[in-house]
């Protein structure tokens, strides 16, 4: 989710259309059609190499039992066992995608209308990009020292009246993990929506004043409208992103009932390898995820019609 | 148009296709794979063990004569493994170990020890702070590496479960016949050079109050501050805790259950937190209150002094437990003779003061003593006679029992909860 | 109500960039605290706030024996992770954009696969395949970097794709083939140059992630930078945490670097091909 570098640019969209719609020819070029695949070979074997096989390979044992035979024990085992783990997964995963989808774009908004300085949306757009990947175990520990037990901020405020752990907070539980979770969130949400922002074009704020219309009736009409399929995209995205995320969750609670942390709990715990439960585990978590990218796509499609 | 789309969907296909041949005739799974290796394991452990066994027959006659002469010579009980050590110089010159963390039974003096008696030697030590569980993972995982473990030390538990899954190469080290039966394994696989007590450790600046039992634990005054080592299901010393919480609640080394009902009624109060004791969070103060093993404190103290904290160490008045850990070779481990070397060292004099100077109670005690090796100051650093008296170690089923209860029920009832 | 919202759109966007900052550096800065304040927090006070500050767990963190090989390790997978999607991604994508755009959807499709199989799954599908199949090649530390190819491909090729829409292939192509050049000097010399800020900024963001990346190098019993980082800090929070920060610190300067200097790169390019 890294397009920092682009700007809408209708010259260019012109000729994005000629482009794409230059075929190879008349019928010389027809009957070659079928053999232009074969460009795309390294790119296909790479993928089933090492994407395709080990998902099927990881699918195939969840529904092998312990003594080799087909069973779908593992499978519903795994929902019905670990329903908890699922639906901690689920709240956690709908709520930072909430919060996410709101507080990431009105962040992406200011950063993106901002006149002064000037190199605030360059930064914003960067510090988005180093804090939306950052490895899982480094944003546990910046949390750690702010909010954890013995964190400056629990201190702080422990000082002034309010000790968080006395009352309803811990780092380690649901409270925690959303915190933690907001800090890669709101920029992966930044770095998905600006470019839908910088298709809001100013015109179209002026037309809506010249028309008499107010800050909120411009959202309401125009802004909203349009940004929709990005935010509805980037909202699936971001549930998957805290879906599968394992290390944060890790580093936080190591004993976390959540997906990802059940999943190398049984990984682990097996030393022989046969247990179906960690693959069906998983399999379970392709199927929600996939869903969630679907969905991602086809909002992702109807999003870039206003960015071109 | 419709051909090239058709086209397009057949090259998918057969790389789905494809994808799915290769899954199918390429995997065999586990079940299939793991006879062969253990069948070439146990061809080389048989080996082993008749090379050892040889051995043994020939140091037993010497050792009568050395252990006489051990008080006057350090050097003197080295004979008999010196063609050992040659062996490791000549196989690498390495024994690597795992999840032998400093301050644990003060490994730092026996490796410091190990590194003395057999210069030119590495030991390298990965993951210190890794769970048994875990190094049954890593030599899983690393098996046919050149950083496969040589040589694990796990907990009981999980002694068996490796037993069963065929990872030791069983070995029988020089001292074997000063060892209790109670430390070591019938079938050779592993020996116990060590156990301690479990007790509560207290961070007395914060906690001005230090519990000393487990009824004390319960109070609401501990609230948010009780860790234990790890997960019962992965961690020797918190299996140990739960062991003896239930002792310390009606059960018995056949029912580890009031154990975990006491530790769920611990989580449900607050009282219990679900961070993981390890020196860093003794060092920063965030497990005030930890169950861990006697013999894990002694090698933090200056740490802790250094923070500007202060620890007491009690034992539960409520429950007397304690547990050796196990150590052993690792069947198909890339050094074996170094990993022997290792072995033999652990259960030596040197290995047995070492881990005497960090609270450990050496299994070879009594041999020890008798050669009056043991000063004041190493004698100190025990727990109370009385105590180690009444310590009696759980037998391998009742292990495996409570590992399995723990698996079934630890789970739902405390982590989940 | 005209006038409210009037001021809530000016006073907004200045609140939420705060509020923004609030949250996004206060976090660093208790860690530089805790990184480099020898006091443990329940004993801070006025009189122990000033005092023991020291830059030991840095120094410790150096001297650590593992840190320079799992460094130099992060570092080589890096390479070769980048080096293995640009040879991977960048022809695919050109070749995808030039010859063959009724494929771009699937190809589309294929590189955002890796989303719908998270790290913590695709490793079990590693063990479950590769492991009893192809344990050599899990044997070697450089097996992680085919995965890493892989779980980056959803981002790089956006950026890779991003920066080819972004000019014109076709007639860049179109001129250099016509002019007597080769598909490899074309690439070379009119396409690779256009191309290089989004190549750049896609390489440093694969970077940034395989140095972070958790997951796959622990279940795989990897010792990388991550999985080092992480057992350093449960030996010695404060040299873990001071690590941590330092790591921090290299990357988002890198990148702010990058960002900037590739922002006007870019414009100059977009200008160029404007006119």
């Amino acid at each position: 989710m890294s397009n920092q570098t682009e700007s809408p640019n209708t010259v260019g969209e012109l000729r994005e259309i000629e482009n794409s719609d230059f075929d190879d020819g008349p019928v010389v070029s027809r009957e070659r059609g079928g053999w232009a695949w074969l460009g795309l070979l390294p790119f296909f074997a790479f993928l089933t190499l090492f994407l395709l096989v080990p998902t099927i390979g990881l699918i195939r044992k969840a529904f092998v039992a312990n003594d080799s035979s087909f069973t779908t024990d593992g499978m519903t085992a795994a929902i019905t066992d670990e329903w908890a783990a699922f639906r901690n997964s689920l709240k956690i995963s709908f709520v930072t995608a909430a919060l996410g989808v709101v507080l990431g774009t009105a962040l992406a908004y200011a950063a993106a209308t901002a006149k002064r300085p000037k190199w605030l949306r360059s930064l914003v757009a960067a510090f988005s990009g180093v804090a939306a990947n950052m490895g899982g175990i480094i944003l546990a520990f910046l949390f750690l020292t702010l909010l954890g037990r013995q964190g400056l901020g629990t201190k702080i405020l422990a000082d002034n009246g309010w000790d968080p752990y006395k009352s309803w907070f811990s780092i380690n539980d649901f409270s925690g993990v959303i915190l933690v979770y907001m800090y890669f969130q709101i920029p992966l949400m930044v770095l998905v929506t600006l470019p839908a922002i910088d298709g809001l074009k100013a015109s179209w704020r002026e037309a809506s004043a010249n028309l008499g219309g107010s800050t909120f009736t411009y959202w309401r009409r125009v802004g909203l409208p349009v940004l929709a399929p990005s935010m509805l995209g980037g909202f699936l995205l971001l549930f998957a992103n805290a879906y599968s995320a394992f290390a944060t969750a890790y580093a936080l609670n190591t004993q976390s009932n959540l997906v990802p942390v059940k999943i190398s709990f049984y990984l682990q715990g097996d030393v022989t390898g046969r247990s179906p439960l960690p693959f069906a585990l998983a399999t379970w978590m392709i199927l929600f995820m996939g869903f969630s990218m679907g969905g991602y796509l086809l909002m992702r499609k109807r999003a870039e019609r206003w960015q071109r | 148009m419709k051909k090239r789309y058709t086209s397009s969907r057949r090259l998918a296909g057969a790389f789905v296709a494809g994808a799915l041949l290769l899954v199918a005739c390429g995997s065999d799974d586990e079940p299939t794979s793991a006879p062969e290796t253990t069948e070439g394991a146990a061809a080389t452990t048989e080996a082993a063990v008749a090379t050892t066994e040889a051995a043994v027959a020939t140091t037993e006659g010497a050792s009568a004569t050395t252990e006489g002469a051990v008080a006057t010579t350090a050097a003197g009980g080295e004979d008999p493994l010196a063609g050992l050590y040659q062996e490791c110089l000549d196989n690498g010159a390495r024994v690597n170990l795992i999840a032998l963390p400093d301050e644990w039974a003060n490994y730092k003096g026996v490796l410091a020890a190990f590194g003395e008696k057999y210069p030119g030697i590495a030991y390298p030590v990965q993951n210190p702070n890794a769970s048994s569980q875990e190094e049954l993972d890593a030599v899983i995982n690393l098996a046919g590496q050149d950083d496969m473990p040589d040589a694990i030390d796990v907990s009981p538990a999980k002694a068996i479960i490796a037993a069963d899954s065929g990872l030791w190469a069983p070995f029988e080290p020089s001292t074997i016949g000063e060892v209790p039966d109670n430390m070591k394994d019938p079938d050779g696989n592993w020996v116990s050079a060590y156990y301690g007590i479990m007790s509560i450790g207290t961070n007395t600046t914060i906690v001005a109050n230090a519990p000393k039992s487990f009824a004390d634990l319960a109070k609401p005054e501990y609230k948010g501050q009780v860790a234990l080592n790890g997960d019962p299901r992965e961690s020797g010393s918190a299996l140990a805790a739960v062991m003896a919480a239930s002792l310390a609640n009606g059960g018995s080394p056949d029912d580890i259950m009031p154990g975990i009902e006491y530790f769920a009624e611990l989580k449900a109060s607050g009282n219990l937190i679900p961070t993981e004791v390890t020196q860093a969070t003794v060092i920063s103060g965030e497990t005030p209150i930890a169950l861990d093993w006697s013999y894990n404190y002694p090698g933090l103290a200056s740490a802790v002094e250094d923070a500007g904290f202060t620890v007491e160490i009690n034992f539960p008045t409520d429950a007397a437990y304690g547990a050796p850990y196990a150590q052993g070779v690792v069947a198909g481990s890339p050094h074996q003779a170094c990993a022997q070397l290792w072995i033999e060292h652990i259960l030596s004099n040197e290995g047995a003061l070492a881990y005497l100077g960090g609270g450990g109670m050496p299994a070879r005690y009594a041999a020890v003593d008798a050669a009056g090796l043991i000063s004041e100051a190493d004698r100190a650093n025990l727990p109370p006679a009385d105590l180690l008296a009444e310590v009696v170690f759980l037998t391998p089923e009742q292990s495996t029992a409570a590992n399995d209860a723990l698996l079934a029920n630890w789970g739902p009832m405390v982590a989940d909860a | 109500m005209r006038r409210l919202s009037a001021w809530l759109g000016r006073i907004g966007p200045t609140l939420v960039l705060l509020a923004a900052a609030v949250f996004f550096i206060a976090p660093l800065l208790s860690t530089a605290r805790a990184a480099f304040h020898k006091v443990p927090t329940i004993l801070l006070d006025r009189h122990t706030w000033f005092t023991k500050w020291s830059f030991d767990g840095i120094r410790r963190a150096f001297n650590e024996e593992f840190f320079w090989p799992t460094l130099l390790l992060g570092l080589k997978l890096a390479l070769v992770t980048v080096l293995i999607t640009m040879v991977l991604l960048v022809p695919t994508a050109l070749y995808v954009h030039l010859r063959l755009p009724r494929a771009r959807a699937l190809v589309e499709f294929l590189t955002v696969l890796p989303y719908v199989v998270p790290p913590i799954a695709l490793v079990a599908g590693v063990a479950a395949f590769f492991r009893p199949n192809a344990r050599w090649f899990l044997n070697s530390d450089f097996s992680l970097a085919p995965f890493y190819v892989v779980i980056a491909m959803p981002f790089t090729y956006r950026a890779i794709d991003a920066g080819i829409k972004a000019i014109d292939v076709r007639t860049l192509v179109d001129a250099s083939r016509s002019l007597g050049g080769s598909w490899a000097m074309t690439l070379r010399k009119a396409l690779l140059p256009n191309l290089s800020a989004s190549l750049l900024s896609s390489a440093f963001l694969t970077a940034t992630v395989v140095l972070g990346e958790f997951t796959i190098a622990s279940s795989l019993a990897k010792n990388t930078f991550a999985t080092f980082s992480f057992e350093y800090f449960g030996r010695d929070p404060q040299g873990g945490i001071g690590l941590a920060l330092l790591t921090l610190l290299a990357t988002t300067g890198l990148l702010g670097v990058l960002t900037i200097a590739t922002r006007s790169k870019s414009r100059r390019a977009m200008a160029a091909n404007r006119g």
